[in-house]
């Protein structure tokens, strides 16, 4: 390891010339394919959980002094090129890869390496590094990246449903065990003994009212404005689910059912009305719509509210074995 | 069991926002000495909600069934000197007050009428959103059924009729869990609730080691040539894989809501919390074993196995 810089996770989560301000990812189809460039540093560091604990990660940062866990996602259009530089600063190998579209090789220690490929297919994609799978990829080298449908603003592909806003959530847990062992360059423990520990919807955990950082949107994810559920009646919000973890997990929506219309990448050809989502162990991801309809069982009717997505495996709602509401979980609020 | 200790709890108990006179109403309690025996002989703590009062053990905690349309109330008194609760209708959809999410709302001390429409016919579970890693393990959670407006005996309108429901509420225990305070870990103490490491499997409060293969709170008897509703809810938190025993169902509807097609299925996955609502025409008298499989969280491996049958007659 070449550094010790103690950072909170950023809540930047802009990707250069990419994408539109925090939270709300803004897009402006274009008539023509482009080139779209981008560049990562690997770099590592120490963030702090709820419980005060600094856990080793390693990440795909904005600049060669940072640590972004995950990487800032970004946005293409089907047909795009996309060339991404990763530098990496550290003194292990690593790579860069998105499952059926690219994969860098080893990106050797202290060197940089342009990756290109062609944005083919509308979607949610995630990208991370496939060496010492999985553990390269679950301390922290990965992100999101989504390619637009050709001319649009509002659907996840060609004839989809549409949506007014969009967010990527890109899940992750950490057994600080398995980081610690990636420190070391040493053998993790086997997956059959990972423990996770701490629980992250875009790198941060929830603090509920009262706890120190609740109202600081770069440490909880109930106000992260990437992560927040936020609309008025009618705001429908595609969130792209990506889990970077191992583990199986259930995403439980309060006020709407969602509409389900993807899993694990492919379209489903039924659209189902679900209040829980299963997102697969291992890379799982779901595309879904939460479509800010007035809570159909409010009485008297309502059109605003504050009301929680979180995790029912609620061993996820956890920190550092206890603190129930310092886990995975989001705001989701009707303005 | 004070209260003094709990960190991060919401205590209130305000008015209920333009309260109406219901069409249907429910009292509930809260238990804290209930108990069950695995077949092993083991006995496990568990808490749940009464009928009203601090006097009742069922668990799962007595079921509320409604019909599509009606106002209902669900009165909840608890002693919040004591400990402190909420009621969440899961899949219930109501205002911020009505939801039952301490942190959003309040933790109930003292009493409140949660008032919500029942607007879709489905299969829900309401349970204790207060701690809820522990409350919800310790059993705090019993079924909710909304039938059809005219009542009839079908999973929504429009919905196949059955003749024979089962309601399969299938949960795993930690025993370590079962011996922690209401409010373990909340002030930030490791009290090892980030790790699940199941022991007993569990079909609607019963042991699925063999006692669910006859309890008629599991096992379901009908005759060839009638329809079964099956209302499978995952009310724990592993991943789980149902299978039907050799039988073919049809899964109709989930999470209170039709499938725009119906899905044929000899066995389902299902994560916590998820509900499936599956229609069998048995026609072969015979007896069908149904097997749950707990499914590790990481590695997918089946970690323990509960088990009921169908009875064709
Ligand atoms: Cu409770
Ligand atoms: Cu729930």
């Amino acid at each position: 390891m070449k550094r010790r810089t103690f950072l909170q996770a950023s809540a930047a989560g802009i990707a250069g010339a990419l994408t539109g301000t925090a939270g709300l990812l803004t897009w402006v189809p274009r008539a023509h394919a482009a080139t779209i460039t981008t560049a990562y540093s690997i770099t590592d560091g120490y963030i702090t959980q709820p419980d005060g604990v600094n856990v080793y990660f390693k990440g795909y940062s904005d600049s060669a002094t940072g640590l972004n866990v995950p990487a800032s996602s970004f946005i293409v259009q089907e047909g795009d090129t996309v060339q991404v530089t990763i530098n990496n600063t550290l003194g292990t190998d690593h790579s860069f890869v998105i499952d059926g579209v690219v994969d860098s090789g080893v990106i050797a220690a202290g060197t940089s390496k342009t990756v290109s490929f062609l944005a083919s297919t509308a979607g949610s994609y995630l990208f991370y590094d496939k060496l010492n799978t999985p553990y390269n990829r679950a301390v922290g080298l990965h992100g999101a990246m989504a390619v637009m449908p050709t001319g649009s603003a509002n659907t996840l592909y060609a004839g989809s449903p549409s949506f007014v806003k969009q967010l990527f959530w890109v899940y992750n847990e950490c057994d600080p065990a398995v980081n610690e062992a990636v420190r070391t360059n040493s053998t993790p423990p086997p997956l059959s003994s990972y423990v996770p520990r701490y629980f992250t919807i875009n790198g941060l955990s929830a603090r509920p009212p009262g706890a120190p950082g609740y109202d600081d949107p770069a440490i909880n994810s109930y106000y992260d404005p990437r992560t927040a559920l936020a609309g008025y009646i009618g705001d429908r919000t595609l969130v792209r689910v990506l889990s970077a973890g191992l583990c199986t997990h259930s995403m439980h929506f309060h006020a709407n059912h969602v509409e389900l219309l993807t899993r694990n990448g492919s379209v489903l050809a039924d659209i189902w009305l679900k209040d829980v989502v299963s997102l697969d162990n291992n890379m799982g991801s779901a595309d879904l719509i939460y479509p800010f309809d007035p809570p159909p069982d409010a009485w008297p009717p309502v059109s605003t509210g504050n009301f929680v997505m979180h995790l029912h495996n609620e061993q996820t709602q956890t920190s550092g074995g206890g603190s129930y509401q310092f886990g995975a979980q989001t705001s989701i609020k009707f303005k | 069991m004070g209260m003094g200790t709990a960190c991060y709890v919401y205590p209130g108990a305000p008015a209920t926002p333009g309260i109406v006179t219901p069409d249907i109403s429910f009292d509930r309690g809260v238990y804290m000495n209930g108990s069950v025996t695995m077949d092993d002989g083991r006995a496990i703590e568990v808490w749940g909600f009464t009928q009203g009062g601090m006097m009742g053990n069922q668990f799962p905690s007595p079921p509320m069934r409604v019909r599509e349309g009606q106002i209902v109330h669900t009165n909840f008194t608890n002693n919040g000197m004591m400990w402190l609760h909420t009621i969440h209708h899961h899949g219930i959809e109501p205002s911020t007050e009505n939801d039952g999410v301490g942190h959003t709302s309040f933790d109930v001390d003292g009493s409140y009428t949660y008032q919500w429409k029942a607007s879709n016919a489905g299969t829900y579970f309401y349970h204790c959103h207060t701690n809820t890693v522990l409350h919800a393990e310790m059993g705090m959670y019993g079924a909710l059924i909304i039938d059809p407006p005219d009542g009839s005996k079908r999973a929504f309108t429009g919905a196949p009729l059955y003749d024979v429901e089962a309601i399969w509420a299938c949960d795993e225990f930690d025993s370590s869990w079962h011996t922690l305070n209401w409010d373990a870990g909340t002030c930030g103490a490791d009290v090892g609730l980030n790790d699940m490491r199941p022991d007993y499997f569990i079909i609607s409060g019963v042991d699925g080691a063999s006692s669910a293969l006859t309890d008629t709170r599991a096992a379901v008897s009908m005759n060839a040539g009638q329809a079964l509703l099956v209302r499978y809810i995952n009310a724990g938190y592993t991943p789980q894989r149902i299978n039907f025993g050799g039988l073919s169902g049809d899964v109709i509807a989930s999470d209170g809501r039709p499938l725009p097609n119906a899905v044929p299925a000899t066995s389902w996955k299902s994560t916590a919390a998820e509900r499936y609502d599956i229609m069998f025409y048995p026609t072969t008298p015979g007896i069908y074993e149904v097997t749950v499989e707990y499914l590790h969280w990481v590695t997918g491996a089946v970690i323990g196995t509960a088990r009921t049958r169908i009875n064709v007659n």
